[in-house]
């Protein structure tokens, strides 16, 4: 579970500006919603990829996915079970519901399924990207320097330090409960459910204590003092951060000017459209891959310049 | 300066006063500890000094509360916070920021510090608690001792007169907390800063400080020098722990024998008991061999790796046996946990085999093991879920599916056994520390287990719990039973155990005998044995490891 905390790993997109990442993060997401066309996302999620391997953190970046792949896995089996539209009819069930009609599961929504599963895993690759590379607290910052109200960003920040401290406090009531003969697999439901109370009771008593305890500590230094506070430690930003927050922005122009031009759409129901795309749509997959991934060719030169 | 006048307090919702008519003055510069039994009112002190009494607790005030020349009542804790600087028990509690120079910056940012000052402040806090190796890392990497170090830094970068330090030592391990004691003692020392530290392990610091304070029941019982404290007030019977070399020097008194002066330190007892001891020279000391039954443990070469992570545990072979009370001593990470999970099926083996009474854990459950072995852990409240006393001690009774008629005896007995009667339908989680304690080791001992296991269970427990559990647990092993206890703390080993294992990186270093593990250990001998050491050329055995052992020889 550690797997999901930031480390330091001072990897040049780890000393990207705060700002550019969280530019790049967002504008990608408008770009995920713009694309339709599952080529174009495809090589969306795959232009993520450079990314994740300049910063190193390819173990962790993989257990984020695990997780995404189930809720992919989830969405097409319901999109396929929900979804009736579509010609090509593969299987039919022998009974009716009321209002929904037969049930029947078609090649088209199983399509549409994947298609959007494959926009969710470039998201998710980005969001992974995000925390698995800025520090949490120059994120706190940036949300300060966005004008956020300062304490609201302090107990976000605070909520996710102490994530991993739950986890351990999980695991060790549970060794505890389990040494007390508990079993957490066997049994009906009831039992099972009674079971984990005997976990999450002594997990939220714990956790009010720590609480109080943490408001105690912040209250002795002095928190909320009232003042306008100051910021030890400011987010740097040089000439070179301005044009790599402008390539951030880069996906979602991108984005806009295809959305303009009408490129990345694509057909799903009731038939499955060809891929029949035009010359300057070909054109537009080699860019749209190299400006989702010029981060990194930035990141390096970023490094060139500070070192210089 | 503090000046604390017929200070009386209630907290919200509660009858009895946390404090009643407390009067203190401390000088700039003292060094005061605070000592009592638990719920003295020691925290509650402390909080009204930085006035999280009154002003974030709330509750029932009255009477005086001057520090540095502010009146607390009329003064919040946020402007007193450049006075007075605060440091609690758990340090996991009180870190804020992901990496150590911003938690330190975080109290100056809050007053609005120019940067250039900040910088200034976090150099010199951070030279001063010798941590600046520190500064880039990352605050979960860090050991409790380091953490609890960047805490007394973040407090320190607001230049507070006095410093409160409420238990800071109880979450951490012996070496840590000497570490961090000598820190306060120097920043006493060299910076003149007036010190309040809340302590029951008098043994670590008694010797440091300059003045004593006693609670008990909210009110201030005894208060001076702790030569004075110590030889004029019944602290034992308040629950609080007498160290070693004192409480010998008091039973020598109780029995007649003329010692002047009360000893602070090793050194300072081996002075004043020089002649007591000369004269009983040549005594021999009366071994009782205690018998034990078969084995009940068999560990044989037993190799633990975690997943993505360190090998814990390096080829550890052991037989415990019945009726054998064992310590598992060793540094953090020296794999002490890690071993005794193998015993109960919490962890099973990467390589190498674990028997408990002949059942190989491989193929047993947690549950199965558990009508066997019995594990208690440091935390009562990791324990403690059930809405009455009585449901937290059926509770393992109904997992391990023993009958209605089964259970209805068991828990009466065991009720009855822990003192637990009047509290059977009681709320177990507003019940005070020791009780919980209580309803705990009654939760997993209503099973009667043959084996009990017990990971660090008096970690900042106070003297009188410690030593309740200890003479049970004692009693348990007697009957038969096995008991294997991991612990740092010395001074119980010494008095309770059988037998030690020393554990280091992951291998079992030392096994044998209490006596002679502990005696002559460099660091780890109890305080009488370091006295004794000195007096072995007058024929006294340099294997005496108690005050009752030593008081024997002196008879």
């Amino acid at each position: 579970m550690t797997s999901f905390r930031y480390k330091e790993k001072g990897t040049v997109i780890h000393r990207l500006n705060p700002f550019c990442k969280l530019a790049w993060v967002a504008s990608l997401f408008v770009l995920a919603l713009v694309l339709d066309n599952p080529l174009f996302l495809l090589l969306l999620f795959l232009s993520t990829l450079p990314l994740v391997i300049t910063a190193q953190v390819w173990k962790e970046w993989t257990s984020f996915m695990k997780f995404a792949i189930y809720i992919c896995l989830a969405i097409i089996v319901i999109n396929a079970l929900v979804s009736y539209q579509g010609t090509h009819v593969l299987a039919e069930a022998p009974f009716r519901i009321p209002v929904m009609g037969t049930p029947i599961i078609t090649l088209e929504a199983i399509f549409y399924g994947i298609a959007m599963s494959i926009r969710l895993l470039a998201i998710i690759s980005a969001f992974a990207i995000l925390t698995l590379t800025i520090n949490p607290d120059d994120m706190m910052l940036s949300m300060i320097r966005m004008k956020l109200p300062y304490k609201s960003v302090l107990v976000t920040a605070l909520s996710t330090r102490f994530v991993p401290t739950l986890i351990d406090d999980v695991e060790r009531i549970t060794d505890v409960q389990r040494s007390r003969g508990l079993e957490l697999d066997k049994g009906r439901l009831p039992r099972r459910i009674k079971g984990r109370m005997s976990v999450i009771i002594p997990l939220l008593s714990n956790s009010l204590d720590r609480t109080v305890q943490i408001a105690e500590a912040m209250e002795s230094r002095a928190f909320g003092s009232g003042t306008k506070r100051t910021f030890y430690k400011d987010i740097k930003t040089s000439r070179i951060d301005i044009v790599t927050l402008i390539f951030g922005f880069a996906p979602c122009a991108l984005g806009i000017l295809m959305l303009i031009l009408g490129y990345g759409g694509y057909q799903y129901y009731p038939t499955l459209g060809g891929m029949n795309l035009s010359g300057p749509e070909w054109s537009m997959l080699p860019i749209l891959a190299l400006t989702v991934s010029s981060v990194v060719f930035l990141a390096f030169l970023k490094r060139r310049i500070d070192l210089d | 300066m503090i000046r604390i006048r017929d200070l009386t307090f209630h907290y919200g919702d509660a009858s009895k006063p946390a404090l009643q008519d407390v009067n203190l003055e401390v000088e700039d510069g003292e060094f005061v500890l605070v000592t009592g039994p638990s719920g003295c009112g020691k925290s509650s002190l402390c909080r009204c000094l930085n006035g999280l009494i009154p002003h974030f607790y709330g509750g029932k005030i009255a009477g005086g509360l001057e520090v540095q020349g502010l009146d607390v009542m009329k003064h919040t804790t946020k402007e007193l916070a450049t006075r007075v600087g605060m440091v609690f028990q758990d340090p996991e509690n009180q870190l804020v920021a992901m990496d150590v120079e911003r938690e330190i910056a975080f109290g100056l940012e809050n007053l609005a510090f120019p940067k250039g000052v900040i910088a200034k402040r976090m150099e010199e806090s951070l030279d001063t608690l010798g941590i600046s190796g520190l500064r880039y890392r990352q605050v979960h990497e860090l050991s409790d001792g380091e953490k609890q170090k960047v805490i007394i830094a973040s407090v320190l970068a607001l230049h507070p007169d006095v410093l409160v330090l409420d238990e800071p030592t109880s979450e951490l391990d012996p070496k840590s907390a000497e570490e961090v004691l000598s820190v306060v003692q120097r920043l006493n020392d060299e910076l003149g800063i007036t010190v309040i530290l809340v302590e029951h392990r008098l043994d670590r610091v008694v010797h440091l400080v300059d003045r004593m304070i006693v609670l008990d029941e909210g009110r201030i019982v005894a208060d001076g020098n702790p030569r004075a404290v110590l030889s004029n007030c019944d602290i034992a019977s308040l629950g609080a722990g007498v160290p070693p070399i004192v409480r010998i020097v008091q039973r020598l008194r109780g029995n007649g024998v003329n010692v002047d002066g009360i000893p602070l330190t090793v050194k300072e007892g081996r002075s004043m008991l020089k002649e007591v001891f000369r004269e009983a020279g040549g005594s021999e000391l009366s071994q009782v061999e205690s018998a034990h039954g078969k084995p009940v443990i068999e560990i044989d070469k037993l190799w633990h790796t975690y997943p993505e992570g360190p090998t814990a545990l390096k080829n550890v072979s052991l037989r415990i046996c019945q009726g054998e009370f064992v310590a598992i001593m060793g540094r953090n990470a020296s794999g002490k946990t890690t071993l005794v999970k193998h015993i109960n099926g919490l962890l099973k083996p990467t390589k190498g085999k674990v028997r408990v009474t002949g059942i190989d854990t491989q193929r047993a459950t947690i549950a199965e093991l558990a009508r066997k072995v019995g594990f208690i852990f440091q935390n009562p409240n990791d324990h403690i879920f059930a809405d009455t006393v009585e449901e937290e001690i059926v509770y393992i009774l109904k997992n391990l599916g023993f009958d209605g008629a089964e259970i209805a005896v068991r828990v009466d007995e065991t009720l009855e056994m822990f003192g637990l009667k009047e509290y059977r339908k009681q709320y177990p989680r507003s019940l005070s520390g020791g009780e919980r304690q209580r309803v705990a080791v009654a939760s997993v001992l209503v099973a009667r287990p043959e084996v009990l296991i017990l990971d660090e269970p008096t970690r900042g427990m106070e003297y009188r719990l410690k030593s309740e559990l200890m003479r049970f647990l004692d009693g348990y092993s007697e009957k038969g039973n096995t008991v294997v206890l991991v612990t740092h703390d010395v001074e119980t080993v010494a008095e309770y155990a059988d037998r030690v294992i020393l554990l280091s990186e992951g291998r079992v270093v030392v096994d044998g005998n209490k006596r002679d593990v502990l005696s002559r250990a460099l660091f780890f001998s109890p305080q009488i044995n370091r006295l004794v050491q000195a007096f072995e050329r007058y024929g006294i055995p340099n294997n005496i490891l108690t005050v009752d052992e030593a008081l024997d020889i002196l008879k």
